[in-house]
């Protein structure tokens, strides 16, 4: 509630390029959103979720092109078909883990967006567009349509966050944890583990498909590129940074994704450098914060605070 | 509220909070966005890296070695031009991002030729710079759709659009090569299509189309497109793909010995590009191409010798191409439009400058341009040549000989247009 | 008929690369059981290595062997300084299985942007040292040429050299030990620290000499952004993992089953599926064998 007013003034006295930027990190949270469940709770590694918010966005396009459908059907349709692939990919997947699984998901993320080129209706290399429309005129004439894409994203992160926690502590969250800690145990204590996997595979797959129409919102048009392999590694660097194992900082990772690349751009063009180094900078920072956080801060900052005031307060001198 | 939802709530205000505090920050609007009393922004995306960048990565340098000459020769109205590049790596989506990058962050006043059929047509839908006013200088690319004044009202081409080429070959081909089995070869998406079009109303018929995806072409899915070619057993093959295409689908046949007719269309035709990708100048030799400028190689036309020293000295080294040439000339006519626009020029008055003097200005094309309050089309044919054995584009019998036509079913005519004077030193009068 | 035998050259040849590439992803593997991304990278980052030395002694061959090196320093230095200290830090906790994967992302992307950052503008070149042009079989000429022929020779080489190594010599079981139960390798007298950097070493040199012949495979040119060096990341993991992952043998096999099913789908199926059709063809592959063409079951553990 609060966030949502918080919002309101923000949109209002940020200028259109942060909006723009506001409704991407929108965008990233509800992707590595769905990465700290597939992997930071249910343990399964996956490389190819950018191939699932491709789902999603391919799934709303095109029900916003054939049939016009109004923004929250598209947006339903886009979960819903993204969790069913997901769930195809988690029986599938059941049987694999590590490497394996890495390698498979890894080809989908690559493979899966390639498909468009095959089928005419998907729109190839180009892609199709995805106009989400403009405002409606009783917000004013001043309601830019980048403003307009922040809302809506907003609304739609704050909406399945919400709902991301109380799964994730309800007895699915348990289970999930169970099987990651040691799975035959959890095997032993009556847990299917093929269901709790897929179920995990399909909830995090729906998540895929929300950020990929989200996605498909802001840049106007869904098209293979838009969903690269880049994309999958941005996300789980992502879920890194944030903390994968836990929701509370997700926020973290999704902001240093979008604001690494304006930061770097600001030091580059200060220093005077050459493009091939502009254009680069961004990424060679990510990849250095990432490899910083695996090697020291593991399990991500939120939850290196947490253990840090628990042992301050376990070893409390009494 | 949990302790998780609280620590996510504080941290996303404290985020957005210091997002606004930096975008308080911003200074005074100038009278017209890009324009300062001193400095006229101009922006552009193009592919400077990626498979499709080869010899278009030349076009900002050449661009800004024409600003930076009228710069030191007093800018236009006393202001300096400058040019901010964005690499888009021909990729739609990121043409997007980057052109949201030029309007919003950099504010330019308006884009010069932005590259690309699929990335422009991207950024109109997405980024909407004729909602915004924001005018979109001489499209680097020659769909025929950006002519539509309705769809695309801040839009101005240069090229002769794809439609038009393809009519001028296909009267070319029949008097040339009449009755012989045709190929093409052409990118999969509205550039290529749009090639289609004008070769189907023109009456051509192919044995054999082959498509290829906008990225995937290499020497390798080339040896694909070959062993097709030449099943077809196609005399003639048209290649109307980029510069890397055209460079991977000569290399490949030459490997392979296949060595038909080719006409290579204008978009990758450069042959500095070509032999740059080693392709030997010997495949190159006897092709066909197409251009509208005058040949790169010709010292005895004024704005070649011009515009080739101001090039040498500002980039020594590189060679002057079709690209360099073309991307200057581009430079030239919107210099003449901003000076056009007046001593305060805004968006508003860049565009009426073009509609009602643009059809006046001088460049250094063998056609004249055609804008006006209805037309924003700019050239509208081209010439014939064949490379010589050094791989040079030279017109056939050394005279240049103009066609003429449009993108609808006007028919094919010699054009009599005979090209001004260039006006002194290649400065804007 | 021509059409037939051209798909089988073509897909030999890729399918040759492809196999060196898988061969250094499982040296990796059976020596510190990491699978390491960043290969790929590394295999890019020593073909410009490759160029440089072209520039400075205008030898192929040597260049060959100078990109070897170099792939085998930097796989190696980055063993001993980074690999490591990860391991260590990241031994247990819930991130443990996670953690190697995306370390070896993050390094690929640091790989690739230092690439990008010093080479990225020039367009190199490197001259294949064999002619390209096809033999010619009567009127049809063949996708086969001298170069070609070396890339096959090349790859089959190092192939034998790599078998030799690993099962006769003292090195190769002290890898293979090392790999299962390093402790026990302690034990008995073996170096295992030294022994995994040799395998990361091996796994660099043969990376490099696969980046190498790619370009050879064209006309000479790359640059970061190629596609076939992202089809070598993909395709290499895929033919390793379709191999089994445990074994030489396997990698090679793998490399050339995948390089001859994708010719033959690109060929006569569609030319624009070379990204889906490696995908789908690892999906059969572990739905009808899981643990891959030459793999080993594992056991379960309760």
């Amino acid at each position: 509630m609060l966030l949502g007013v918080a919002i309101y003034f923000l949109s209002g006295a940020v200028d259109e390029l942060r909006v723009y930027q506001g409704a991407t990190v929108a965008v990233y949270v509800v992707g590595i959103a769905s990465i700290i469940l597939l992997t930071g709770y249910s343990g399964q590694v996956s490389l190819g979720q950018g191939a699932l918010l491709g789902v999603g966005g391919y799934a709303a396009a095109l029900l916003r092109i054939e049939l016009n459908a109004p923004i929250w059907l598209c947006f339903s349709i886009a979960i819903l078909t993204a969790a069913l692939a997901g769930a195809l990919l988690g029986l599938a997947a059941a049987r694999l883990s590590g490497p394996y699984l890495a390698g498979t998901t890894l080809a989908l993320a690559v493979g899966l967006p390639s498909i468009a080129n095959q089928f005419g209706f998907l729109g190839g290399e180009q892609g199709l567009l995805f106009d989400v429309g403009f405002p409606p005129l009783s917000f004013g004439e001043d309601f830019t349509q980048y403003k307009w894409f922040f809302w809506i994203a907003s609304l739609a992160t704050l909406i399945a966050i919400f709902w991301l926690q109380n799964v994730m502590r309800s007895r699915y969250g348990r289970s999930w944890k169970a099987v990651r800690g040691n799975d035959v145990a959890a095997e032993l204590a009556g847990i299917n583990l093929t269901r709790n996997k897929t179920l995990a595979f399909t909830l995090s797959a729906g998540l895929a498909g929300l950020s990929g129409a989200l996605l498909a919102m802001t840049i106007g048009t869904v098209s293979p590129s838009a969903f690269p392999l880049a994309l999958s590694f941005s996300l789980l660097t992502g879920a890194v940074l944030s903390g994968v194992t836990t929701l509370g900082g997700v926020m973290i990772g999704a902001v240093i994704l979008v604001a690494v690349p304006d930061i770097a751009e600001a030091v580059a063009s200060r220093f005077g450098s050459s493009e091939a180094v502009t254009n680069n900078l961004p990424g060679l920072l990510v990849s250095t914060l990432l490899i910083l956080t695996v090697l020291f801060v593991p399990n991500g900052p939120v939850e290196q605070m947490r253990a840090r005031r628990e042992h301050r307060v376990n070893n409390k001198p009494s | 509220m949990t302790r998780m939802n609280r620590r996510t709530l504080i941290s996303a205000s404290a985020v957005l909070a210091v997002a606004a505090l930096t975008a308080a920050t911003v200074p005074a609007q100038a009278a017209e966005v890009g324009v300062t009393s001193s400095e006229i922004k101009l922006g552009m995306t193009l592919p400077m890296t990626g498979t499709a960048s080869p010899g278009y990565n030349k076009i900002p340098g050449a661009m800004k070695a024409y600003f930076d000459y009228l710069n030191a020769n007093g800018g236009v109205n006393g202001r300096k031009i400058t040019l901010k590049v964005e690499d888009d790596q021909y990729v739609p989506t990121q043409a997007v991002a980057k052109t949201n990058k030029l309007i919003l962050q950099d504010k330019v006043m308006a884009l010069i030729s932005p590259l690309g059929t699929a990335n422009n047509k991207a950024v109109a839908a997405s980024v909407n710079p004729a909602r915004r006013g924001v005018p979109v200088l001489f499209v680097n690319t020659g769909f025929s759709g950006f002519a539509d004044t309705k769809k695309y009202p801040t839009t101005y081409t240069i090229l002769p659009s794809y439609i038009m080429e393809a009519k001028i070959m296909a009267e070319y081909i029949k008097d040339n090569f009449a009755g012989k089995t045709l190929g093409l070869v052409y990118q999969d998406d509205d550039f290529g299509t749009d090639a289609l079009k004008g070769f189907a109303s023109a009456g051509i018929n192919f044995a054999v189309k082959v498509p290829y995806a906008s990225g995937s072409q290499s020497a390798a899915t080339a040896a694909g497109w070959v062993t097709k070619l030449s099943a077809a057993k196609a005399d003639v093959v048209i290649l109307f793909g980029v510069s890397s295409a055209t460079a991977a689908g000569l290399g490949t046949a030459a490997a392979l010995k296949y060595a038909p007719q080719w006409i290579l269309g204008s978009v990758g035709g450069d042959a500095t590009t070509i032999k740059a990708a080693g392709v030997p100048a010997g495949v190159l030799y006897n092709a066909v191409g197409a251009s509208f400028a005058p040949a790169t190689t010709d010292m005895t036309d004024e704005y070649v010798k011009l515009f080739s020293d101001i090039y040498a000295k500002a980039v020594p080294g590189s060679a002057f191409d079709n690209n360099v040439l073309i991307g200057m000339n581009s430079a030239f006519v919107a210099a003449q439009a901003i000076k056009a626009a007046g001593t305060n020029p805004t968006r508003k008055s860049l565009m009426a400058a073009i509609e009602s003097k643009g059809a006046s200005f001088a460049s250094a094309a063998l056609l004249p341009l055609n804008y006006s309050k209805t037309s924003h089309v700019g050239y509208n044919g081209y010439w014939f040549g064949k490379y010589s054995p050094a791989g040079d584009l030279k017109p056939v019998d050394g005279k240049y000989v103009l066609y003429t036509t449009d993108s609808g079913s006007g028919a094919v005519v010699k054009s009599t247009w005979k090209r001004p004077a260039m006006p002194a030193k290649g400065l804007p009068q | 008929m021509i059409q037939l035998l051209n798909t089988t050259l073509i897909g030999l040849t890729s399918g040759a690369i492809y196999a060196l590439m898988a061969m250094a992803i499982v040296l990796v593997w059976r020596s510190t059981r990491v699978i390491n991304f960043a290969q790929a990278g590394l295999a890019l980052a020593s073909t410009y290595i490759g160029y440089e030395a072209l520039q400075l002694f205008n030898n192929y061959w040597i260049a060959l062997v100078c990109a070897m090196f170099a792939g085998a320093a930097i796989s190696a230095f980055i063993e001993i300084a980074f690999m490591r200290v990860l391991l260590k830090h990241t031994s247990s906790g819930p991130i443990a299985s996670v953690a190697p994967i995306i370390a070896t992302l993050g390094l690929l992307g640091i790989v690739k942007a230092l690439i990008t950052m010093y080479w990225g503008g020039q367009d190199a070149v490197i001259k294949p040292p064999l002619s390209n042009t096809g033999f010619s079989i009567g009127t049809n000429t063949l996708v086969f040429s001298p170069m070609k022929l070396a890339i096959i020779g090349s790859v089959a080489v190092l192939v034998i050299v790599f078998s030799i190594i690993f099962q006769k010599t003292n090195i190769g079981l002290a890898l293979r030990a090392s790999a299962y139960a390093p402790e026990i390798a302690r034990l008995a007298g073996v170096r295992v620290d030294f022994v995994r950097t040799l395998g990361w070493a091996l796994s660099g040199a043969s990376g490099a000499v696969a980046g190498l012949l790619l370009t050879s495979n064209g006309n000479g040119s790359f640059s970061p952004e190629s596609l076939e060096f992202s089809l070598l990341l993909i395709s290499g993991f895929i033919a390793a993992v379709i191999g089994g992952l445990d074994s030489l043998v396997g990698a090679v096999i793998g490399g050339i089953f995948l390089g001859l099913v994708t010719s033959f789908v690109l060929m006569y199926v569609s030319g624009s599926l070379f990204f889906i059709a490696p995908f789908v063809i690892l999906l059969l592959v572990l739905f009808i064998r899981p643990q891959g063409i030459i793999g080993v079951k594992a056991g379960r553990r309760a």
